[in-house]
């Protein structure tokens, strides 16, 4: 048997007969599992709200065609605003489609930002600019205050249970007299915090990694690879915290003295240095003003009306002469203003892009900061590489709005040759007309993420426990 | 460093606000010259087109940013339909965003309290190791002057080092302040930092308290610390969590499904009451009954949203109560709740801002509708021919906003500063029980 068995079985025994191991354990098994459980019902209930809108929308174009039959053959009167004979109402509220990001099988584990920015959007041949600002309905006030998740757990209350049970390892040995005692046995003094490390260690991070793994895959979908690195994550950020016990404990300082270094370096890197360094990438890399944009909005739709005012001036012939409402020889006539509404509409899309085209850019310049300087807080780089994996961080709805403006493109390009043409619209344009299908983000990208920010939390690890180990050799056991 | 960080984030609301403020009101007058100097047109295009408005961002913002980094900034009031304020500053921010706001508020509610007890957490303990206390003791000193003693020293390191934070707050309010908003500012600042104050001396009591009952200081610190971790970090998400199952938010969806819901229903009755169609814009409307249709379903509409949004925004008002009563466990959720209501970043505010809006748009539509009723209405069968022009677009006033008045906001934040005395009476009652027990032997 090596000595750091011997430590480790020693250790065990002696952990096992104090009650501190239990109740941490048992605090972290309670709130892995409340975090489990509200993410759980969160996501099951995003979850049903989605299945019911795809319900819905596998639903919708069955009337809408009959409707269609029945005005082709004359039994009914088109409504005009809600004519699927007329291109412009089918491209409008009338065949609108819902864009979607499905939660991702680790949804559960993270808010992230899901709770700020929309998983739907209604996709119509209006203007991008009017659609994708949306928010979801939330108290801004929940919003400011954030949620009990297992990222939170993890992030902000792991180490403290790392700091409870480790923050005294030789201290106390010390302080009781039994360090010295211990150092006249052939032993060395790393090989004792290794080992006393070991058996808390496991404790810890067996609790933080297995619990939601199991939990995770048996309720859901889960891929073995995006679980493996968020439970890498999570085993690196522990290192962390068990770096810094170890490089506190090294300096063979007070119990009293040890604790107050953990808890301040605990405010320092999971409360202060994350809320400075949002300040700083903000200030570093400045989005444009909102309000600019607002205002740049404004006059281009000034600009349009002004472009289309000859079409908007015209009057609906359908209300002198209803027949215009239906189809005749794949013809059908679309309202002047109509036409003009997606005239007006295009353009705007087209001229407004440049201005949002500069917030992306600055807010992906932000990103790119954060992530580089992410290696000043272990905190802020777990934080941000739960949320991917969780697929709720900002990178996937960026993916997101991607695909909503693909399809938005795609949607406007079925729909405006058809207005400007006349052309009414048939049964066989039901299976033209473009669908929205979700592509899941690129793994390689996903997995380069994962691995540097692992290696971002890991690093400091390494150089903190490298430099406890070198003043551990001029430890005194007195 | 607290005052460090005191200041920076003062500097950095500083300059938010400045900002904030300077293109409102340029956008503001920018948006109204538009609208003044649009080209000839149909009025309900115009009312199409609409307006839109911006939210000032308090004087006290710099203080205390509340919810406004979660909160639009920006209204477009268009015809037709109610929306929401767009642009919430956190959506153009990073995920680190969602670790807090960087602000004196911040600073103020949780590194402050940790400050007070790393000085005041061996204040009696301390001096029990150190044997001090027996001394102090069988001198004949009362035990609660000791307290008081005590209390007013830690009051008074706070005080010194909240001072120049204290004086920034008051020179960037008076300097930052419209005029005409300075006084009110003042006020505002004033009951703030009276809120504050209450916070601290709840803390304070606290820390004596345990640091009084506490065998040693290693304990009262580990109790303390504790209390704080608590506090900070987790009291605001479980209070969230709370409130939400209390009072859940609906889903968007069911949101926006019931109101158009009610939107159609209240639209067939009406227009079937006024015009005897069945669908709006039923080929059975002529040409000349479309100005005032468009008046009766932008109306009918009026109703409808506010209904659905004042249900909405009662839920959510009622889910910050919950952390107001809260506050009386842990005294952070009613100071936060406080101190953003006289800074006039909380909800109660926005939701002032909003309904302002929302009125002013009710007013162009209106005066929309109007002309057309005139003057299209009487055009035999041509509606969109009609053109106005500059003499309608001038009798929509510009939009003006002014933040409402400090009376307002106390009046809506009375039982925030009750809960906080509360808790300060209950915390000098805890700390006075816990100094009683003081005995000389057993120090």
């Amino acid at each position: 048997m090596s000595r750091l068995e011997l430590v480790i079985r020693q250790e065990f025994r002696i952990l096992s007969a104090d009650r501190t191991i239990w109740i941490v354990c048992a605090i972290l098994l309670a709130l892995i599992g409340y975090s489990l459980q509200s993410g759980m019902t969160r996501i099951s209930r995003q979850e049903a709200v989605a299945a019911e809108m795809l319900d819905k929308q596998a639903k919708a174009d069955a009337p809408l065609m009959a409707q269609l039959k029945r005005i082709q053959a004359g039994e009914e009167r088109p409504k005009p605003f809600a004519n699927p004979a007329d291109p412009s109402n089918m491209g409008s509220s009338l065949g609108v489609r819902t864009a979607y990001m499905p939660a991702a099988p680790l949804a559960p584990a993270a808010v992230g930002q899901s709770d700020l920015f929309p998983d739907q959007f209604k996709v119509t041949y209006r203007s991008k600019v009017y659609f994708i600002y949306d928010t979801a309905i939330e108290n801004p006030w929940n919003l400011l205050s954030g949620n009990i998740d297992l990222a939170f757990v993890i992030i902000y209350l792991f180490p403290l249970m790392i700091f409870a049970l480790n923050y005294n390892l030789l201290s106390a040995e010390r302080e009781q007299g039994t360090l010295r005692m211990l150092m006249s046995q052939p032993l060395n003094l790393a090989a004792l915090l290794a080992g006393k490390i070991a058996v808390r260690a496991s404790a810890l991070l067996g609790l933080a990694v297995l619990v939601p793994a199991a939990t995770l895959s048996a309720a859901r979908p889960v891929l073995f690879e995006t679980l493996a690195w968020w439970s890498a994550l999570v085993l690196a950020y522990g290192a962390f915290w068990f770096a810094c016990v170890v490089f506190v404990n090294a300096f063979g300082k007070s119990s009293a003295v040890n604790a107050v270094a953990l808890i301040g370096s605990w405010v320092v890197l999971v409360l202060i240095v994350p809320v400075v360094l949002n300040v700083a990438v903000s200030l570093a890399a400045p989005v444009p003003s909102r309000t600019e944009m607002a205002a740049r909005t404004r006059v281009i739709t000034t600009e349009v009306l002004n472009r289309y005012a000859h079409e908007l001036r015209v009057d609906y012939q359908y209300v002198a002469k209803p027949e215009v409402l239906v189809p005749k020889d794949g013809k059908i006539e679309v309202p002047s203003r109509m036409r003009a509404f997606y005239h007006m509409q295009r353009d705007v899309d087209a001229e407004i892009q440049p201005t949002i085209d500069r917030f992306e850019l600055q807010l992906a310049k932000q990103n790119a900061l954060a992530r580089a300087l992410g290696i000043l807080s272990p905190a802020a780089v777990a934080y941000e590489g739960m949320t991917a994996l969780a697929g709720t961080g900002g990178r996937r709805y960026a993916h997101f709005m991607d695909q909503v403006e693909t399809f938005h493109q795609a949607w406007k390009a079925f729909f405006i040759p058809k207005i400007d043409a006349g052309t009414a619209i048939t049964a066989a344009d039901f299976d033209l007309m473009p669908d929205y299908t979700w592509t899941e983000e690129d793994a390689p990208v996903v997995r380069r993420h994962a691995v540097q920010g692992v290696l971002q939390v890991l690093v400091p690890a390494v150089i903190l426990i490298g430099i406890g180990a070198w003043r551990l050799r001029r430890f005194s056991a007195v | 460093m607290a005052i460090l960080l005191i200041l920076t984030s003062m500097a950095v609301g500083w300059q938010r606000q400045r900002e904030a403020s300077a293109e409102q009101q340029a956008a503001q007058e920018l948006d109204y010259r538009d609208w003044l100097n649009q080209d000839i047109r149909h009025p309900h295009d115009a009312a199409h087109q609409g307006m839109h408005v911006f939210k000032p961002a308090p004087t006290l913002s710099i203080v205390d940013p509340g919810i406004s980094r979660y909160a639009g900034t920006t209204v477009w009031l268009q015809a037709h339909r109610q929306s929401d304020l767009k642009f919430r500053p956190a959506q153009d921010a990073t995920g680190l965003q969602r670790f807090g706001d960087f602000s004196a508020a911040w600073v103020l509610q949780i590194l402050v309290p940790l400050l007070v007890i790393v000085f005041g957490f061996n204040a009696f303990a301390g001096e029990r190791e150190q044997g001090t206390l027996r001394q102090t003791l069988s001198l004949g000193v009362p035990a609660w002057r000791l307290l008081w003693g005590k209390a007013l020293a830690l009051g008074a390191i706070i005080g010194t080092l909240l001072i120049p934070a204290v004086i920034a707050a008051g020179f960037a309010v008076v300097l930052g302040a419209e005029t005409g908003g300075r006084a009110d500012a003042m006020i505002r600042l004033a009951w703030a930092a009276a809120g504050y104050a209450v916070y601290f001396g709840i803390i304070i009591y606290l820390v004596l308290g345990v640091s009084a009952l506490t065998p040693s200081s290693r304990v009262s610190l580990i109790a303390l610390i504790a209390f704080w971790i608590g506090t900070a970090v987790l009291a605001p998400r479980a209070a969230s969590d709370l409130a939400r199952r209390l009072h859940p938010t609906p889903a968007k969806k069911d949101f926006l499904a019931k109101m158009e819901t009610d939107l159609s229903a209240e639209a067939e009755r009406i227009w079937q009451e006024k015009f005897g169609v069945k669908a709006k814009w039923s080929p059975d409307l002529p040409l000349n009954k479309w100005g005032i249709a468009l008046r009766v379903d932008d109306q009918l509409g009026y109703a409808v949203y506010r209904r659905h949004y004042d249900a909405l925004w009662d839920t959510y008002e009622r889910q910050q109560r919950v952390q107001e009563w809260a506050g009386l466990v842990v005294p952070l959720l009613a100071l936060r709740s406080f101190s953003m209501g006289l800074a006039g970043t909380d909800f109660a505010h926005h939701r002032h801002f909003t309904e302002a809006a929302e009125e002013h748009r009710h007013l162009i539509q209106d005066l929309m509708s109007e002309d057309l009723v005139k003057h299209a209405d009487t055009l035999d069968h041509q509606h969109f021919a009609y053109q106005a022009g500059k003499d309608l677009w001038k009798t929509v006033p510009q939009f003006q906003y002014r933040l409402p008045a400090a009376g307002w906001a106390l009046r809506r934040n009375w039982p925030g500063l009750a809960v906080l005395t509360a808790g300060l009476i209950l915390s000098f009652a805890f700390s006075a029980a816990a100094v009683s027990r003081l005995r000389v032997v057993q120090g």
